[in-house]
C-alpha cells in the first residue's frame, strides 16, 4: 500500500483540459502535418487473394515510370531484417512488413513502391505485376482449429497459437454441488477502434550521425526497441519523436510493420520516407482489427441465484499473424469473475490463425468481449430462475467489506462499493418510472427493453499476461517515469516519455505536480523528450496513465519537495520537522521564511549554501513500478492489474418490430474510478467508450465474404455510430479510492466501452422477451432482429 | 486513395461542356462530387477527363414552366431543400430532400448528380420515379428526355447517352384537388443509404374519394420502382385498404440481400414504410383544403 496524498485544490477540480485549446483550434501537430524536406512517399501493392504463393514480382514497368524512386519486395526485406515480434512463443509464425513467399490474407502488402508523391506511387503500384498460385484458405476460427484445416503457417504445424486451460478452485466439485446448470454460446464480432487519423509514419536515416529519426502516430510499448531489433541496429540509433499528436487510437496505433518498412526504405534510398495509410489500407491491411471471439460458457448456480462456478472457453480468431493479439485472452484473467463472488473458474483460452487481417490490441485488451460473456451469463441465469436481473447481480456482488478481495485466478481487487453504485444509479434512473416508460412504449406497439450491465475496468496496465501465457517471457515490470525540473528562473517543467493519443497527459501531469508543489498547474510546462532522451516507460495502454504517469509525477514532485525542505532546513539552520511548506514558500519557527526564489537561487547558484552531499540544481526523477506488481505468475495464477474501476449501465431501447432500428431512449451509467484527477477527461473517456460500445453492439463489423474478401473496407460499410445514434448519457459518479495509488485514482481509459455492449444486448433481449428470441452474436443487426421477430410471429400464428 | 491521372475542365456554357464531353471517350461530368470524388480516390472510376458543370449558369436554378417545375441539373440539394416553389408545387420532392445525405453533402451534392448516378437508394430518384418526372439530357445538338422507369436500369447503370449531359429534371406540379404525400425510409444510421424507402402521393376528391394514387419503393431492388396502387382509387384509402393494396403491390418486389440487410427484411420494411407513407399522404390530403 502506498501512502496516500489527499486530493486537494487541483486534483478532482473542474479544470479545463490543457490540450483542448490546440485541438479545438485545429493546431494539433499530427504526423501528416510534418513537412520533412526531401521526403518520398510509399504506396503498397496488396494481395487480392486470401492465400497464395507469390511466384513472381515484375516491377519493371513501375520502375520505368517518372517519379518512381524504387520498389521493395518482401524477399529483400526479409533478407536484411528480423521478423516482427511475437508475444507468444511461436517462432515459426514469422511476420515481416511485406509478405514473404506467400500471402495470408486479402489486402496483405506484397511490395512497396516509393515515389516522389503518393499519387505517383499509387500509379506505379498499379503497374507492378504479381503472379500468384492460389492456395486454400480458412476464415472461421472453429474450422481453423480442426487438425485437418489448411494451415495458415505450414511451418508452425497447425493454426493453434495458444491453447491453455486454467482451473482455479474446485470447479468440478462446485458444478456437482450446484443446483442448476446452463450453457450457451455467444460471439463477439470482429470490430475495432477506428480512429479519425489513420496510422502514419515518417522515418529519416542520418548516415553521419547514424541515427534513425521516427515520427509516428503511435501508441505502443517498446516501440523504438522493436524497430531497432527488426532492423538489427543499436537501440540508441533509433530516435522516436514523442511530440507528435496521435489522432485517436485506443490500442490500435501499433504500426510496427509500417514503421520497420519505412525505416528500411529510408536507409535503402537515403531519403526520408513517409507512409500515411489511406482508409482502405487502414481497414484492410493496417493490422488493426480487434478481437473476434466465440465464447462457450457453462455456469453452475443455486436456485437462490448464487453463481457457484463457471467454465468458459474463449476462441479468438487472431487473423493471419500472431503479434501481441493473443495476449488479449490473457488480460481478462485478472477480472475473469467480473464484480462477482464466483469461487471457481475453468478458463480455456484458444487463439488460432486464419486468413483474415491481423488482430491488434483494442480498448480493454479483451475485457469488453469477456464482460459481454459474463453479463450474458448473469442475464441467462436470472431468466432461468425468474429472478430480476439487477437483483441477481446484487446477490453475487463482492461486498464492500470484502476488499481487498482475491479472485480465484489470483488477482486481488483493490477496492469497490458495487451495491452502493447500483443503488445510486437506480435512484437516478427512477427504475419504476423507467419500467413504466418501457411498458408504455410496448403498449404503443413498439419493442422496448431495459438492459443492465455491471463490470470492471482493470487498470494500471501491467504485463503479467505475458509470462502467464508465455513461460519464456519473464517480464514483471511495466514501469512509467516522470522527471520534474525547476530551472534557474524558478519555473517548473515536467516530462512525459511517450506519445499521447488523447489521454490528456499534459493536464494529468501538470495537475498532479501542481497539487504536490501547491503551484498553479497552468504555470507548469509539460514536455515530451524524444526516445533517446527518455526515461523508461510503457506508453498509455491498459488504462494506466492516471495511475502510472500520475503516480510517477506525484512521487517525483514529492521528492523535489523533500529536496526543497532539506535545502531550507540547512539554510535556516532549523530541523526539517519544524518547517511548513505552503505554496512554494517555506515557513519556519519565529517568522523564519524562505521564498521559492531563495530556494532556486541556492540550488542553482549558491553551492556553498547547499547541505553537504546535496547536488546542485533542483530536479527529481521517479520511475514507478506498477503497484502490486511484485512477482511472476505462479501455478497459473497472476496478479494482473492493480486497480479495478466499476461501472453499472442501465439503458432503455425501443424499436419498431418490423423496421427494428434500435433507438436508445435513456442511457445512465454509474462510474467509480476512484479519485478523479480531471473530471472532463474522465467524462470524455466514458462518453466515447459508450459510443464505441454502441458500435460494437449494433453496427460495427469487419466482415468477410466466403471468398476471403473484406466486405467492409470503408465507412460506407463499416458503420460507426454518428452523433444521431449516440444518445445523451447521464453519468452517476461515485468514488471508492484505490489504496494502491497516490491519490486513490484508478483507470478510466476504457470506461463505458467495457459494459455498453453487454447492456445494449441485454436491452435488445428484454425487448423481444415475449417471443423468447436470443441474439447470439454482436453486432445485432436490424435485419436479424426483424427477421427473427417475423419468424416468431409466423410461428405464433401457426400454433395459434 | 489518390485518383488515377485525369484532365479537368470547367466550362462556362452547356455548349462547351457538351463539346468537352464529346471530345474524349472516357469523359465524365463532375457536379457536386459527393459520390464521384470518393470513387475517383478509390480508383473505382477512372475517367480521363472531368467536365465540371458547377459554374454553368444555365444549369443552375429552379423555375416554374407551365404545369412543370424544372430543376436544373447542377442545382445543389440544399438550395432545392429551401425552395418555396418545390415546397408548394412538388411536395413529395420536398419531403424526400431532407433524407438526402447530410447537411454538408447537400451543400455540394446536386439534384442532377444524384439522379445521374443512378443509386437505387437515391431519394430524389425515387421521388422522380413516383411522379414520372422527365430526365432531360443534352447530347451534342440533341435533347433527349427519359422517364425514370426507362432511365434507371440497374444499380448505378442508366440509359444516360454516352457523352451526354443531364440538364434538368422536369417534375410535374402537384395535381389540383386534395393532395397529400408521404416519404419514409429506414437505414442503419440516419441519412445512410437506406435499406428500404417509400414515397407516396395521393389525391382525393372533395367528397373524400381517392382519385389518384402513386407509390414508389427505393433501395430494395436494383432500381427505384413505381408500383401499382390503383386499387386505392375510388375508395377512402383506409388503413385496411392500404394494407391490402400494399401487400398486393409488393408481392413480387425484387430485393437484394447483403451484409447489412437481408432481402426478406428489405421487403418487410418496404411494406411497412409504404403503408406509413400512404397513411401519411392520406391524412395530409384529407386535412388539406381543396
Amino acid at each position: 500500500m502506498t501512502e496516500q496524498l489527499r486530493p486537494g485544490r487541483f486534483v478532482s477540480a473542474n479544470r479545463r483540459v490543457r490540450e483542448d485549446r490546440r485541438f479545438v483550434a485545429g493546431k494539433g501537430r499530427f504526423v501528416a502535418d510534418l513537412d520533412i524536406p526531401g521526403v518520398a512517399h510509399v504506396a503498397l501493392v496488396a494481395s487480392q487473394h486470401p492465400a497464395a504463393f507469390i511466384e513472381e514480382i515484375d516491377a519493371s514497368e513501375a520502375l520505368a515510370m517518372p517519379g518512381v524512386v524504387g520498389v521493395l519486395t518482401g524477399d529483400e526485406l526479409a533478407a536484411s531484417t528480423d521478423p516482427l515480434m511475437n508475444g507468444l512463443d511461436t517462432p515459426h509464425v514469422r511476420r515481416f512488413p511485406l509478405a514473404v513467399g506467400q500471402v495470408r490474407y486479402a489486402g496483405e502488402w506484397v511490395c512497396a513502391v516509393v515515389a516522389e508523391s503518393r499519387a505517383l506511387a499509387e500509379d506505379a503500384a498499379e503497374k507492378v505485376r504479381v503472379r500468384y498460385t492460389k492456395l486454400g484458405f480458412v476464415l472461421d476460427a472453429e474450422k481453423a482449429l480442426q487438425t485437418d484445416s489448411t494451415p495458415v503457417h505450414p511451418a508452425h504445424g497447425s493454426n493453434v497459437l495458444l491453447d491453455k486451460t486454467f482451473v482455479w478452485g474446485e470447479v468440478e466439485r462446485d458444478f456437482e454441488k450446484a443446483e442448476e446448470h446452463l450453457s450457451f454460446r455467444v460471439t463477439w464480432g470482429r470490430n475495432s477502434t477506428v480512429p479519425i487519423e489513420t496510422f502514419g509514419v515518417v522515418a529519416k536515416w542520418d548516415p553521419w550521425e547514424q541515427v534513425l529519426d521516427v515520427w509516428a502516430s503511435i501508441q505502443m510499448p517498446k516501440y523504438s526497441d522493436q524497430i531497432a531489433r527488426a532492423l538489427r541496429i543499436p537501440g540508441n540509433a533509433v530516435r522516436v519523436h514523442y511530440d507528435v499528436d496521435v489522432g485517436g487510437s485506443y490500442g490500435v496505433k501499433r504500426g510496427i510493420k509500417h514503421s520497420v518498412l519505412v525505416a528500411y526504405l529510408a536507409r535503402k534510398f537515403g531519403r526520408p520516407i513517409r507512409l500515411i495509410e489511406d482508409r482502405i489500407e487502414n481497414m484492410r491491411a493496417g493490422d488493426a482489427h480487434g478481437p473476434e471471439r466465440i465464447f462457450d460458457v457453462d455456469v453452475a448456480f443455486d436456485r437462490d441465484g448464487r453463481v457457484r462456478s463457471m467454465k468458459m472457453r474463449a476462441l479468438d480468431n487472431a487473423g493471419a499473424y500472431a503479434g501481441r493479439a493473443p495476449f488479449q485472452l490473457g488480460k481478462p484473467i485478472g477480472a475473469i469473475v467480473g464484480p462477482y463472488l464466483i469461487e471457481s473458474v475453468q478458463y480455456h483460452a484458444v487463439s488460432v490463425t486464419t486468413n483474415k487481417t491481423v488482430e491488434e490490441a483494442v480498448r480493454g485488451f479483451g475485457q469488453s468481449p469477456t464482460n459481454y460473456a459474463i453479463e450474458t451469463m448473469m442475464d441467462r441465469v436470472a431468466a432461468h430462475l425468474g429472478i430480476d436481473r439487477i437483483e441477481i447481480r446484487r446477490r453475487n456482488f463482492i461486498r464492500h467489506e470484502q476488499f481487498p478481495y482475491t479472485i480465484p485466478s489470483g488477482s486481488t481487487y483493490d477496492s469497490g462499493d458495487y451495491h452502493v453504485v447500483v443503488d445510486k444509479v437506480l435512484e437516478a434512473v427512477d427504475l419504476p418510472a423507467l419500467e413504466a416508460e418501457r411498458d408504455r412504449l410496448r403498449a404503443e406497439g413498439l419493442c422496448a427493453g431495459i438492459g443492465v450491465a455491471a463490470c470492471l475496468e482493470p487498470s494500471g496496465g501491467n504485463s503479467s499476461f505475458e509470462p502467464l501465457l508465455n513461460e519464456k517471457n519473464r517480464t514483471s515490470t511495466w514501469m512509467e517515469s516522470c522527471r520534474v525540473n525547476v530551472d534557474g528562473l524558478g519555473f517548473v517543467t515536467a516530462t512525459v516519455h511517450t506519445t499521447s493519443s488523447g489521454q490528456g497527459h499534459e493536464t494529468l501531469v501538470s495537475t498532479v505536480v501542481g497539487e504536490v508543489l501547491e503551484i498553479d498547474p497552468d504555470k507548469i510546462r509539460v514536455v515530451r523528450p524524444d526516445s533517446l532522451g527518455s526515461l523508461p516507460g510503457n506508453s498509455p495502454v491498459g488504462s494506466r496513465m492516471a495511475i502510472m504517469l500520475g503516480g510517477a509525477a506525484a512521487k517525483a514532485a514529492e521528492d523535489l519537495k523533500g529536496q526543497i525542505m532539506r535545502i531550507a532546513a540547512h539554510a535556516l539552520k532549523v530541523s526539517e520537522a519544524s518547517l511548513v511548506y505552503r505554496e512554494g514558500t517555506i515557513e519556519g519557527p519565529d517568522g523564519l521564511k524562505l521564498q521559492w526564489s531563495d530556494i532556486v537561487d541556492i540550488a542553482h547558484r549558491r553551492f556553498h549554501d547547499l547541505p553537504p552531499g546535496v547536488a546542485p540544481g533542483l530536479t527529481a526523477t521517479h520511475i514507478l513500478q506498477v503497484p502490486t506488481g511484485r512477482e511472476l505468475p505462479k501455478e497459473g495464477r497472476a496478479q494482473m492489474y492493480p486497480c479495478h474501476s466499476f461501472e453499472f449501465h442501465v439503458v432503455l431501447v425501443a424499436f419498431d418490430p418490423v423496421l427494428a432500428k434500435p433507438e436508445i431512449r435513456r442511457y445512465v451509467i454509474g462510474h467509480d474510478c476512484g479519485t478523479v484527477i480531471n473530471p472532463h477527461i474522465v467524462k470524455g473517456m466514458t462518453l466515447g467508450g459508450i459510443a464505441h460500445g454502441i458500435g460494437a453492439a449494433l453496427l460495427e463489423e469487419f466482415a468477410y465474404d466466403e471468398g476471403g474478401q473484406l466486405m467492409t473496407q470503408s465507412f460506407l460499410d463499416y458503420l460507426m455510430p454518428s452523433s444521431h445514434e449516440v444518445p445523451a448519457v447521464e453519468i452517476v459518479k461515485h468514488v471508492t479510492p484505490s489504496p494502491y495509488t497516490v491519490f486513490g485514482q484508478k483507470g478510466s481509459g476504457e470506461s463505458g466501452y467495457l459494459g455498453a455492449p453487454a447492456a445494449i444486448s441485454g436491452a435488445m433481449h428484454d425487448a423481444v422477451r415475449a417471443w423468447g428470441i436470443t441474439f447470439d452474436k454482436l453486432p445485432i443487426r436490424m435485419s436479424t432482429v426483424s427477421d427473427k421477430i417475423a419468424a416468431a410471429r409466423e410461428h405464433d400464428r401457426k400454433t395459434a | 486513395m489518390k485518383p488515377a491521372p485525369f484532365s479537368y475542365v470547367r466550362p462556362s456554357s452547356l455548349d462547351e461542356a457538351c463539346a468537352a464531353l464529346a471530345s474524349e471517350e472516357d469523359a465524365r461530368v463532375l457536379a457536386g462530387g459527393q459520390t464521384l470524388m470518393p470513387m475517383l480516390a478509390m480508383r473505382l472510376s477512372r475517367p480521363t477527363l472531368l467536365v465540371d458543370i458547377t459554374r454553368i449558369a444555365e444549369l443552375i436554378g429552379i423555375e416554374e414552366q407551365g404545369s412543370s417545375i424544372v430543376v436544373r441539373a447542377a442545382t445543389v440539394q440544399a438550395y432545392a431543400l429551401r425552395s418555396e416553389l418545390i415546397a408548394r408545387e412538388v411536395p413529395l420532392l420536398a419531403k424526400a430532400l431532407p433524407n438526402v445525405g447530410h447537411p454538408p453533402t447537400r451543400n455540394r451534392g446536386t439534384v442532377g448528380g444524384s439522379v445521374a448516378h443512378g443509386d437505387p437508394s437515391a431519394e430524389i430518384s425515387l421521388a422522380a420515379t413516383v411522379l414520372e418526372a422527365g430526365i432531360v439530357f443534352r447530347d451534342g445538338e440533341d435533347e433527349t428526355s427519359f422517364l425514370p422507369e426507362e432511365f434507371f436500369i440497374g444499380p448505378t447503370v442508366t440509359m444516360a447517352p454516352m457523352g451526354g449531359c443531364l440538364t434538368r429534371i422536369v417534375f410535374p406540379k402537384k395535381p389540383s384537388g386534395r393532395v397529400g404525400t408521404g416519404f419514409h425510409e429506414v437505414a442503419s444510421r440516419r441519412s445512410d443509404y437506406a435499406f428500404a424507402s417509400a414515397a407516396a402521393q395521393l389525391v382525393f376528391d372533395e367528397d373524400g374519394t381517392c382519385s389518384e394514387a402513386r407509390l414508389g419503393i427505393g433501395s430494395v431492388g436494383d432500381v427505384p420502382v413505381k408500383v401499382d396502387v390503383d386499387g386505392l382509387v375510388g375508395g377512402a384509402a383506409d388503413d385496411a385498404a392500404i394494407r391490402d393494396v400494399v401487400a398486393e403491390a409488393l408481392r413480387d418486389l425484387e430485393a437484394v440481400d447483403d451484409l447489412h440487410a437481408t432481402a426478406s427484411y428489405r421487403r418487410r420494411a418496404a411494406a411497412a414504410l409504404a403503408e406509413r407513407a400512404l397513411r401519411e399522404a392520406r391524412d395530409e390530403a384529407l386535412e388539406s383544403r381543396p
